[in-house]
């Protein structure tokens, strides 16, 4: 299974990198929404996890461009947040999120939300 | 755990850049850019080190960088203005968080009220704007919470069993709650499917609860005629049976569907006399559950169903799958295009490692120019192949040196942004109104020498801050603007990188260096010396003008301290002073290290190799214009120009053979224009040279900046134009 993981942080992206490979999933990386974009345009992924809070494109206007491109219909995207104000979750929904991961992620409750989103 | 471990120094690197950027950041806001690019970078940054700090359980740092980002998120919302006052706290806030951050990564304990009045702060000030009030002070539990679970609203027509059992007209028979019996009413709304949430997968998980049995309801599907294929017409009905599961496990399953559909969660009741009755509206699907048998099986059931959102349920689309087939490669969707397209724009990479393929590349460098030296006249007649060949070996290399030097090329921005703090730092202490204004911050230099940089650069602006800018009242007094400018700014020129700092302060004070330097024997009594002779003294040793010795720029071991550690790194310090209006202090410094494109010479036999940047021109002896001055100094007339003669032979202490007919002079400029005729026995040609530093094998010699390993083995010693420069104004001025 693949995962696209999209993150300004280095430090989020190794943990996740770290987690998912070792749970026998392979891990694609990007750095900031458009960069995600770029990866979906020439990558089949199963499932995608996003930072909200990032430079140049944001999770949130990262999740309405993969919607709105009407390919991805089907691809369950997990919003990634620490924040605890769940105003930030909520758009991340609106814009068509799946579901959502609250950091910091323990990795077995990681492995486990993916499988609630993916077949 | 060494995985841990890793973790850890990635995120603590993360978090220097990050401090960095918050640094550079709130410089700009400073200066009233407090544009939202500016706040949202700030709002991540910090929300950056928090986020990180949670995954290695930094309470202190996470509980205090939370505070930090609420009210940051207060401000970027304009739910709290940023007033000088707030931007001070975040500033100095800053430095808190970077030693929350030194104290993770050293493993140290802070006082346990550290940073506790900052935080108290933003709890106030985000309070106060909202008086509805966020969480309040208790932060740092949500974080130990891994996941918060949301409450699924229960749909208003499903009311707890025993409240339906207060005003219903079943109450005549008391309702039994069934232990461990639940009833599940789920109807999806469009949105669902649109998020790419799928009923399935819920039942599955509901199904590692305990039993289920599902039961589709398709009342509301309409007639072929207004079917929308897109549309949502189905709902189902479920039946849970565990003795173990509560409402909130149950509603956890249904967490992110929450909002996108309606949702019953009940506990099954029964009255004990009337089982056969339907005592509640949520219990009546239990009594159907049985004669339901095509739904028994919840795979069976469930696939073959005529769901009305196929999108949500089919298989990946097929542009999905399409794109990595294009690669042409039957089966090479595994790794292949992964690890290219990876979106991994960077790796990092052990200086060490670096190093050592630099140093390979110097030796290739030079091994190269050694094949093509070897190649004379006749070698070239027989073997054009042989010539063609090595071209192109010396383009590649200078190809693949260009390429690994780039690599270590850094944008001086990480020195530079360390600036504006050092401003303010010292406005505060002098009383003085300083701005600060960078410019070419992306000018990329070699890693080490931006490493060397920074003492040099702080000492020369505190130089610039203490001794250049004058005091509000004085400035005022001169006609100035109150606040004074200091310039930083780097820029490429030629095969060198200028550092400027630019005051627009009083200038030197020439008359009290002089005096100073007299007095100091630093300058004999009798000596004459020009302005700038007089301006390049504050750069001598122990030479201070200060007329009391302020805790900035110290006790004069700055300037001194400066110059030798620019030499070091092979540059050289010039500085240009106007008086009442400003001081400019021009670094120069090597592209990088490693490499550097002389002329070769000869000087009494033995190899030498000057610096090709530092050279004008070349004109043969016998048609150069001499001249002896009256001291008995020997000049050069070069349009109308006169410029000192240094005879390298006789400056190097050697015999030479060679008569001025067969001689050569090279012109050289060195720091601050001023020319320098060197005369040389014989010219052999330019090349590339790796520079290795005499004082780290032998000792620092007068008039020799390093020295080099040629092409055919031989050791040449590289002249060092400034110095030599700088012992002919001594000399003069004796």
């Amino acid at each position: 299974m693949r995962v696209l993981t999209v993150d300004d942080s280095r430090t989020i992206l190794a943990m996740l990198h770290h987690t998912l490979s070792n749970a026998g999933f392979e891990v694609l990386q990007a750095e900031d929404g458009q960069k995600g974009l770029d990866v979906l345009k020439t990558e089949s992924v199963d499932v995608v996890i996003t930072d909200i809070n990032m430079p140049v494109m944001d999770g949130i206007e990262f999740i309405k461009n993969v919607r709105a491109s009407g390919l991805y219909n089907s691809l369950p995207i997990l919003i990634l947040t620490t924040e605890t104000s769940q105003d930030k979750r909520d758009q991340g929904r609106s814009a068509g999120g799946t579901g959502w991961i609250v950091k910091p992620f323990d990795p077995e409750k990681l492995i486990s939300v993916i499988h609630r989103v993916v077949h | 755990m060494s995985d841990l471990d890793d973790f850890k120094a990635t995120y603590f690197d993360e978090c220097s850049e990050l401090l960095l950027e918050l640094e550079e950041q709130f410089a700009a806001i400073e200066d009233g850019d407090r544009s939202s690019d500016r706040l949202n970078a700030v709002f991540r940054a910090i929300h950056s080190i928090k986020g990180g700090g949670g995954a290695f359980g930094f309470q202190s740092l996470v509980g205090f960088a939370h505070a930090y980002e609420t009210l940051l998120d207060h401000v970027r919302d304009g739910r709290v203005e940023l007033s000088e006052h707030t931007t001070a706290l975040c500033i100095k806030s800053n430095d808190i968080v970077a030693d929350f951050i030194a104290a993770a990564r050293e493993g140290t304990e802070l006082a346990p009220d550290y940073g506790a009045d900052e935080k108290a702060q933003f709890d106030a000030l985000t309070r106060g704007e909202v008086p509805e009030g966020e969480e309040g002070g208790e932060h740092i539990e949500e974080f130990d919470i891994d996941f918060t679970p949301v409450m699924v609203k229960i749909a208003d027509d499903v009311e707890p069993a025993p409240a339906a059992d207060g005003d219903d007209s079943f109450a005549a028979a008391p309702l039994v709650v069934e232990p461990g019996h639940w009833e599940i009413k789920f109807t999806p709304h469009s949105e669902l499917y649109a998020r790419a949430n799928d009923p399935l997968l819920l039942f599955r998980e509901l199904a590692g609860l305990g039993e289920i049995q599902v039961r589709a309801v398709f009342e509301d599907v309409p007639p072929l005629a207004d079917f929308e294929p897109f549309g949502v017409y189905c709902a189902w009905e479920i039946s849970l049976q565990s003795p173990t599961v509560t409402e909130a496990t149950i509603a956890e399953v249904f967490e992110f569907v929450d909002g996108n559909c309606d949702l019953s969660i009940a506990q099954l009741t029964s009255t004990p006399a009337a089982a056969g009755a339907a005592p509640a509206k949520a219990a009546e699907p239990a009594e159907d559950a049985e004669p339901a048998p095509s739904f028994a099986d919840l795979a069976a059931s469930i696939v073959p169903t005529p769901r009305p959102a196929p999108v949500a349920a089919a298989p990946k689309p097929p542009a999905l799958k399409a794109v990595p087939a294009d690669d042409d490669h039957g089966d090479d969707r595994r790794s292949g295009p992964d690890d290219r397209r990876n979106g991994v724009q960077s790796i990092r990479v052990d200086l060490d490692k670096i190093d050592r393929v630099v140093n390979m590349v110097g030796e290739l460098v030079i091994t190269q120019s050694m094949l093509t030296q070897q190649m004379d006249e006749v070698l070239r007649a027989r073997y054009q192949e042989l010539v063609r060949g090595l071209e192109v070996l010396a383009q590649t290399t200078r190809g693949l040196q260009d390429s690994v030097m780039a690599i270590r090329a850094q944008p001086v921005k990480s020195v530079f942004s360390r600036m504006p703090r050092l401003m303010r730092e010292l406005a505060t202490k002098t009383g003085k109104k300083i701005k600060l204004e960078t410019i070419g911050e992306n000018t990329e230099i070699d890693k080490t020498i931006i490493e060397q940089l920074s003492d040099p650069l702080t000492h020369m602006i505190r130089n610039s801050a203490d001794h250049g800018i004058e005091t509000p009242e004085k400035r005022r007094a001169a006609g100035k603007n109150e606040t004074g400018t200091i310039r930083l700014s780097a820029e490429q020129a030629g095969g060198n990188i200028l550092i400027i700092v630019e005051d627009d302060g009083a200038g030197i004070n020439r008359d009290r260096v002089l005096q100073v330097a007299r007095d100091r024997m630093v300058v004999g009594p009798d000596q004459q010396l020009t302005e700038e002779q007089i301006d390049q003294l504050i750069f001598a040793p122990g030479f201070s003008t200060a007329s009391e010795v302020s805790d900035i720029s110290g006790r004069g071991v700055g300037m001194d301290v400066v110059l030798s550690n620019i030499k070091k790194i092979g540059g050289s310090v010039h500085v240009k002073s106007w008086t009442g209006k400003g001081t400019r202090m021009t670094l120069r410094l090597p592209l990088t290290l490693a490499v550097l494109d002389v002329m070769l010479v000869k000087v009494a036999a033995s190899p030498y190799v000057i610096p090709l940047s530092s050279i004008v021109e070349t004109i043969q002896c016998s048609r150069a214009n001499f001249s002896r001055m009256p001291t008995g100094n020997q000049v050069l007339q070069v349009r109308g120009e006169y410029v000192q003669v240094v005879d390298l032979a006789s400056r190097f202490r050697m015999q030479t053979e060679a008569t001025d007919e067969s001689r050569f002079v090279v012109l050289c400029e060195a720091e601050g224009g001023v020319k320098v005729a060197l005369i040389v026995d014989d010219i052999i040609g330019q090349q590339q040279v790796v520079i290795k530093s005499l004082e780290e094998n032998f000792q620092s010699i007068d008039g020799i900046a390093g020295g080099t390993i040629l092409g055919d083995g031989n050791v040449a010693l590289i002249v060092d134009v400034q110095g030599l420069k700088s012992t002919i104004a001594h000399k003069s001025a004796a």
